[in-house]
C-alpha cells in the first residue's frame, strides 16, 4: 500500500530504462530494400540492398507477437523504404488492430489516394515523409531515384485521407538554405509535426559527404532560422529540432538510456542508431531477452569507451556498420 | 472521461506510464496515479474515481480525494484525458 502522495500528479521526467519492464518504442527497419538510393542514407539502402537474411514471415510475425505481448505502446516501420515489404499492410494491420499505435517513416514515393485510404482505415498514428528540399532540384539531387512532385503529391494524398502527416529534413550544404522554405510547405500540406536535426557521417553519407558537409556557419543560421518558424507555426504545426551534436546526445544517452529499440532487418537489435553495438537477436532470443540484455549493455565499458572515442575523432560514426556485439 | 486518442497507458512494477504519442513524451506515474488511470480506462465514472482508489490505498482519505482530483484536472489540462 502506498498514499497518493505528491508525485501522484504527472511527473515530467522519463521513466529510466532500467525500472522498465519493457521497451516503450520500438523502431523497425523493416527491410534495407528501397527504391531511392539517397546521398545521405545512414542504413546505406537503396535498389537490391536487401539483406539476405531479414526476417522471413514467420519469424516478423513471431516477433510481432511477442511486441504486443509486451504492451509496447509505440513502434514505427522504416527502412530502406518500409513500403516495398512485401507484408508491410498485413504487418501494419497486426500492430494497429491489437491496438498499439504506429507510425510508418517512409519517402513518400508509394501514398497512392488507395494506400493513404488504407493507412487512415487501419489506424495508424502518423506518416512521415522525409522532405529533403522546397525544389524539385534540390530535393531530386539528394534522393537519388526520388521525385520531389511525387513525394509532394503522397503528402497530399496522406492529408486528403485524413492521415496525420509528419514531416522530415535532413540538412546538408546544398538544401539547408531552403529550410525555411521546407517548414513552410510542410504546414501548406498540412503537416502536424515537423522534424529535423544534424545529418550524421556515416552510411551513404562517407561517400558524398564532401557534396554534403555542412559548416558551422550553416548549422548557426539554420537553427535560428528553426527558432523563428517554431515561434511562427506555435499551436499549427510543432517544429522539432535537435541542436545539439551527437556527442552530446550520446553522453546524455550514456545517463539515461532512451526505452527504445532499433531492430534491423534481419532481426539483431541495436543500443541506439548512433553506434555500432548490437545487444540481441530476435531469431536466437526473445524480446524479453534482448529487453533485459539492451538494460545491461548500456553499462558495457566498450560503449563509454566509443563514446570518448568519438570526442577524440568525431570520424569514427564511419564505421557504425561493423558492428559489436554486447 | 477516457484517456486522449493518442495517450497509451502501460502498468510497471513502480506504478506505470503514460505515452503521448504525438509529441513522443512519456509520463512517469506511482502506484496511486496508475490507479486512476486504471479506474478512467475501465470506464468508471469520474465522480467515483476518487472513491474506488481510496478503497485501494491507505492514508489520509479526505488528502486522497483532492489529490485523485488534482491529478485529474492535471491529466485533463495536459490534453492526456477527454470527456
Amino acid at each position: 500500500m502506498t498514499s497518493l502522495g505528491t508525485a501522484a500528479t504527472v511527473a515530467p521526467p522519463e521513466p529510466e530504462s532500467q525500472h522498465l519492464g519493457a521497451p516503450l518504442y520500438v523502431a523497425w527497419q523493416i527491410t534495407n530494400e528501397c527504391n531511392l538510393a539517397c546521398l545521405h542514407c545512414i542504413e546505406e539502402s537503396g535498389p537490391g540492398k536487401k539483406f539476405k537474411d531479414e526476417l522471413d514471415d514467420s519469424q516478423v510475425f513471431s516477433v510481432l507477437d511477442q511486441m504486443m505481448a509486451l504492451d509496447i505502446p509505440y513502434l514505427s516501420f522504416s527502412g530502406g523504404e518500409p513500403m516495398v515489404h512485401p507484408r508491410f499492410f498485413e504487418m501494419t494491420e497486426y500492430v494497429c488492430e491489437r491496438g498499439a499505435q504506429l507510425k510508418v517513416e517512409t519517402n513518400g514515393h508509394y501514398l497512392t489516394p488507395d494506400n493513404c485510404a488504407r493507412l487512415r482505415d487501419l489506424g495508424v498514428k502518423a506518416v512521415q515523409v522525409s522532405l529533403d528540399g522546397a525544389t524539385r532540384a534540390t530535393f531530386n539531387r539528394i534522393r537519388v531515384l526520388g521525385e520531389f512532385d511525387r513525394a509532394v503529391e503522397g503528402i497530399r494524398n496522406l492529408h486528403a485521407a485524413g492521415v496525420p502527416v509528419e514531416i522530415n529534413f535532413s540538412p546538408t550544404s546544398f538544401n539547408i538554405r531552403e529550410i525555411g522554405a521546407v517548414v513552410d510547405l510542410a504546414h501548406e500540406l498540412g503537416a502536424y509535426s515537423f522534424y529535423t536535426g544534424r545529418t550524421m557521417y556515416t552510411g551513404n553519407a562517407v561517400k558524398a559527404w564532401r557534396h554534403l558537409e555542412v559548416a558551422d556557419a550553416q548549422y548557426e543560421e539554420f537553427f535560428d532560422t528553426l527558432r523563428a518558424k517554431a515561434e511562427e507555426y506555435a499551436g499549427r504545426m510543432r517544429v522539432n529540432f535537435h541542436e545539439a551534436g551527437l556527442l552530446e546526445e550520446l553522453r546524455y544517452r550514456l545517463r539515461e538510456p532512451a526505452a527504445l529499440l532499433i531492430v534491423l532487418p534481419n532481426g539483431l537489435v541495436k543500443l541506439i542508431n548512433a553506434l555500432p553495438f548490437i545487444c540481441g537477436d530476435l531469431r536466437r532470443q526473445t524480446l524479453a531477452e534482448v529487453w533485459s540484455n539492451f538494460q545491461r549493455a548500456w553499462r558495457d565499458p566498450r560503449v563509454a569507451e566509443f563514446v570518448d572515442d568519438l570526442a577524440r575523432d568525431p570520424g569514427r560514426t564511419r564505421v557504425l556498420h561493423q558492428w559489436v556485439h554486447v | 472521461m477516457r484517456l486522449a486518442k493518442y495517450v497509451k497507458f502501460r502498468e510497471e512494477k513502480f506504478g506505470g506510464v503514460l505515452f503521448e504519442t504525438r509529441t513522443e513524451k512519456v509520463l512517469t506515474l506511482n502506484t496511486t496515479a496508475a490507479a486512476v488511470v486504471r479506474e478512467i480506462q475501465a470506464g468508471c465514472a469520474e465522480a467515483d474515481i476518487a472513491a474506488r482508489v481510496k478503497e485501494r490505498f491507505e492514508g489520509d482519505h479526505g488528502a486522497i480525494e483532492r489529490e485523485v482530483n488534482e491529478f485529474i484536472a492535471d491529466l485533463r489540462r495536459r490534453g492526456l484525458a477527454e470527456d
